[in-house]
């Protein structure tokens, strides 16, 4: 769904290399696709998060930091990542926490007000990924910190977040009353 | 095949170590890494190994080794007092195996936070992931000795270990006067994730999943140089179509790297328009690594004996894409550029000298940028780069304008070297069709206790792998990772000095250090 319609916007862009296109319209070129159907009502229009790095290889960062970059424009949905905790919805997680970082990780978390949710963002946040086993990490954000939804892949593309991001949201607030997008 | 990039390994008594390591260091040879292994299963003591260039046989390393013995405890004669390059590596051996380098000047634990007990060295072979586990205290306080500036007017800023951007973690101690830095004292290793143990733990086929995962933007490079140290221990030349893609995909990422930087730097002095344009560019090159290896990071390409597909299959519509990448950089350098107050505030801040680049052994972009020729593509050529001829590109300057600079100046050339690769990979030319690059030319085992080096010059710089094997030759004894930005971190202190604190961002952004990278 959101991987085809990001795919679109890049293939487009290739092909016909017409910037207008896809700015003109951000809702028109991802597909009809508007805030509320992303956030629910109880958010009213707007979620914030904060990355915490818990000891990632970086790419998944950078696949959040593409969700900023004029393509991808995830602000024009009303999600936007936030310095403080204190100011975050969301705490997403990335790295399989390692033991330098699981204290941190657990003070952003306290520090978030509720309603609050953790998402584990990455093979490595979900389950340690390939560096489980080791002896110097926690093995997945769940051993830290309660996490409500897991967002696989190594590292999930930026269209992958947006999806987890919103499935995330569905699962505390409900299904979504908007009409799916196309 | 292979008669230059020579390993010559020469050991010496403790008593010399020292004295032949300064020797080379200070007659020209670059230090390019340092680390030890517990041999105590197969040689009964640890052995320390100095990898430098070697100065009186261009292209090949020359690696001094000494034996360690246990007498109630490792030690041996710190070289960092006359090899400052050595400073990191030191600290890194005297955490991670407990040998002890006696006259070094900072002795501060490197690797291993509080939370870790004293008396637990990783690498030793005699403990098991399992028993360091076992030990590990999270609710252990915090008593890592920060060095503090006192005096009047003087105030400390503690910054980190979570940011506020989406970066990596890392804990910055400003002492600044005024808006000015006096002093800068960092701890990193916050992502410490025990990879070289890791290694150890999931045999030589897993490695590479490990290696592409050590630093997410130089995942192609990493897993590179751990597949030729391994390929070069079981003595195999991998297919000449093989090594083209890798050496295009090395370019590739060195490509993104330095045009995503280059946009990076824009949001470094709040410049968003040309942020937007560097990232849009980046981004179609990251499609473009979706395209042709199924990862937006490289991944997945490499194996041991060669690559698992030929991405250059499909020249024609790679040379296109290649082609409208190349007008549209030169349209975003044309755009940076063109910001006077953005090009004004690259200039001065971050400097590092000549002098402290070759000191404290600088490597890549950093070095490069403060007039030091060192490239290991024409220093140790391998894959394909005696058969590219290119220049090593230098900037004098050694601030944040001239890394920007020489970022800009490198992506072009990366760009000629993509299509120079392109050509010479189309069908009709039988060059690159000798052999399949999907050949796998694994040969049927490993003796016990073979070792070797693996290189190669990445986007932050130069990429050092050594492995070697145990005794059974199944896995590996000992597996050392050395990125570039291991070299470089110890540098960043120095380069901040009187620059103000809102600069540091900025120079931070110009080196762009992988933490993950250094704390492995
Ligand atoms: S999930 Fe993959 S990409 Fe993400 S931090 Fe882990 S290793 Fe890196």
């Amino acid at each position: 769904m959101f991987g085809k319609i990001f795919c679109n916007i890049i293939k487009s862009k290739r092909v016909l290399n017409e910037r207008e296109l896809e700015y003109k319209n951000p809702e028109e070129a991802a597909g009809g696709l508007v805030r509320r159907d992303i956030i629910p009502a109880s958010f009213r229009g707007s979620v914030r998060i904060r990355q915490v790095d818990a000891g990632s290889c970086n790419a998944c960062e950078w696949e959040c930091i593409a969700l900023t970059n004029p393509i991808y424009d995830v602000q024009r949905f009303g999600v936007d990542f936030v310095a403080s905790p204190r100011h975050a919805d969301i705490i997403l997680v990335t790295g399989p926490v390692s033991w330098s970082m699981a204290r941190a990780l657990e003070k952003s978390w306290l520090a978030a007000a509720e309603p609050k949710i953790v998402i584990a963002c990455g093979d490595c946040a979900a389950d340690g990924g390939v560096f489980r086993g080791s002896y110097a990490v926690a093995g997945g954000a769940d051993k830290i910190v309660p996490v409500a939804y897991k967002i696989s892949g190594c590292p999930p593309s930026p269209a992958d977040i947006i999806k987890g991001i919103r499935g995330a949201l569905a699962l505390l607030c409900g299904p979504h009353k908007g009409p799916e997008p196309k | 095949m292979l008669p230059r990039n020579a390993e010559n390994y020469i050991r010496v008594q403790p008593g010399e170590f020292a004295a032949r390591c300064a020797g080379i260091f200070h007659a020209g040879g670059r230090l390019r890494m340092m680390f030890a292994a517990d041999e105590r299963e197969t040689d009964g003591f640890m052995n320390i190994y100095a990898v430098f260039s070697s100065i009186a046989d261009h292209g090949s390393f020359d690696i001094i080794t000494t034996a360690v013995e246990d007498e109630g405890g490792f030690r041996y004669q710190s070289i960092t007092p006359r090899v400052p390059a050595a400073h990191w590596y030191e600290r890194e051996m005297a955490c991670m195996l407990g040998i002890v380098p006696e006259g070094h000047p900072d002795l501060r634990p490197l690797v291993l936070h509080d939370m870790y007990p004293e008396g637990v060295f990783p690498l030793r072979r005699d403990i098991t992931a399992e028993d360091i586990r076992s030990k590990v205290d999270l609710a252990r306080d915090d008593a890592y000795p920060y060095k503090t500036v006192e005096g009047e007017g003087v105030f400390e800023i503690p910054v980190g270990p979570v940011h506020a951007g989406i970066i990596e973690p890392g804990h910055f101690r400003f002492s600044a006067v005024g808006e000015s830095i006096y002093f800068l004292d960092p701890r990193l290793f916050y992502t410490h994730k025990g990879v070289e143990k890791l290694f150890e733990q999931v045999g030589f086929e897993r490695g590479i999943q490990l290696a592409e995962r050590i630093s997410g933007t130089s995942s192609f490079c990493h897993s590179t140089a751990y597949c030729l140290a391994v390929e070069n221990m079981r003595g195999v030349d991998i297919p000449i179509r093989a090594k083209a893609v890798r050496t295009f995909l090395v370019e590739l990422e060195r490509l993104y790297n330095h045009i995503g930087d280059i946009g990076n730097l824009c949001a470094g002095t709040g410049f968003a328009a040309g942020y937007a344009e560097g990232a849009e560019l980046k981004e179609r090159l990251m499609a473009l690594n979706h395209r042709l290896t199924g990862s937006r990071y490289l991944r997945g390409v490499n194996k041991l004996g060669g690559v698992s597909r030929d991405v250059l299959e499909d020249v024609e519509s790679i040379s296109a894409e290649l082609s409208v990448v190349t007008d549209e950089f030169k349209a975003v350098m044309k755009f940076i550029m063109s910001s006077v107050s953005h090009m004004e505030r690259l200039e001065g801040p971050g400097f590092l000298s000549r002098e402290a680049a070759v000191k404290l052994g600088a490597t890549g972009i950093a070095a490069r940028a403060s007039g030091v020729n060192d490239d290991l593509r024409t220093a140790h050529p391998n894959l394909f780069y005696d058969r590219i001829i290119f220049e090593v590109h230098t900037r004098n300057r050694g601030d944040v304008l001239a890394r920007m600079l020489l970022r800009a100046d490198e992506a072009a050339c990366s760009l000629a070297m993509l299509r120079s690769i392109l050509r010479k990979a189309k069908p009709q030319k039988k060059e690159l069709m000798a052999a399949d690059a999907q050949q796998d030319a694994r040969p049927a085992d490993i003796s016990g206790g073979r070792q070797a080096l693996g290189w190669v010059e990445g986007a932050r710089g130069s990429i050092f792998y050594f492995v070697k094997a145990a005794a059974d030759g199944k896995s590996p004894l000992r597996v050392k990772v050395r990125s570039a930005s291991f070299c470089n971190w110890p540098l960043l202190p120095f380069t901040v000095l009187n620059d103000i604190v809102p600069d540091f961002p900025l120079i931070n952004k110009s080196f762009n250090l992988s933490y993950s990278g250094c704390d492995m």
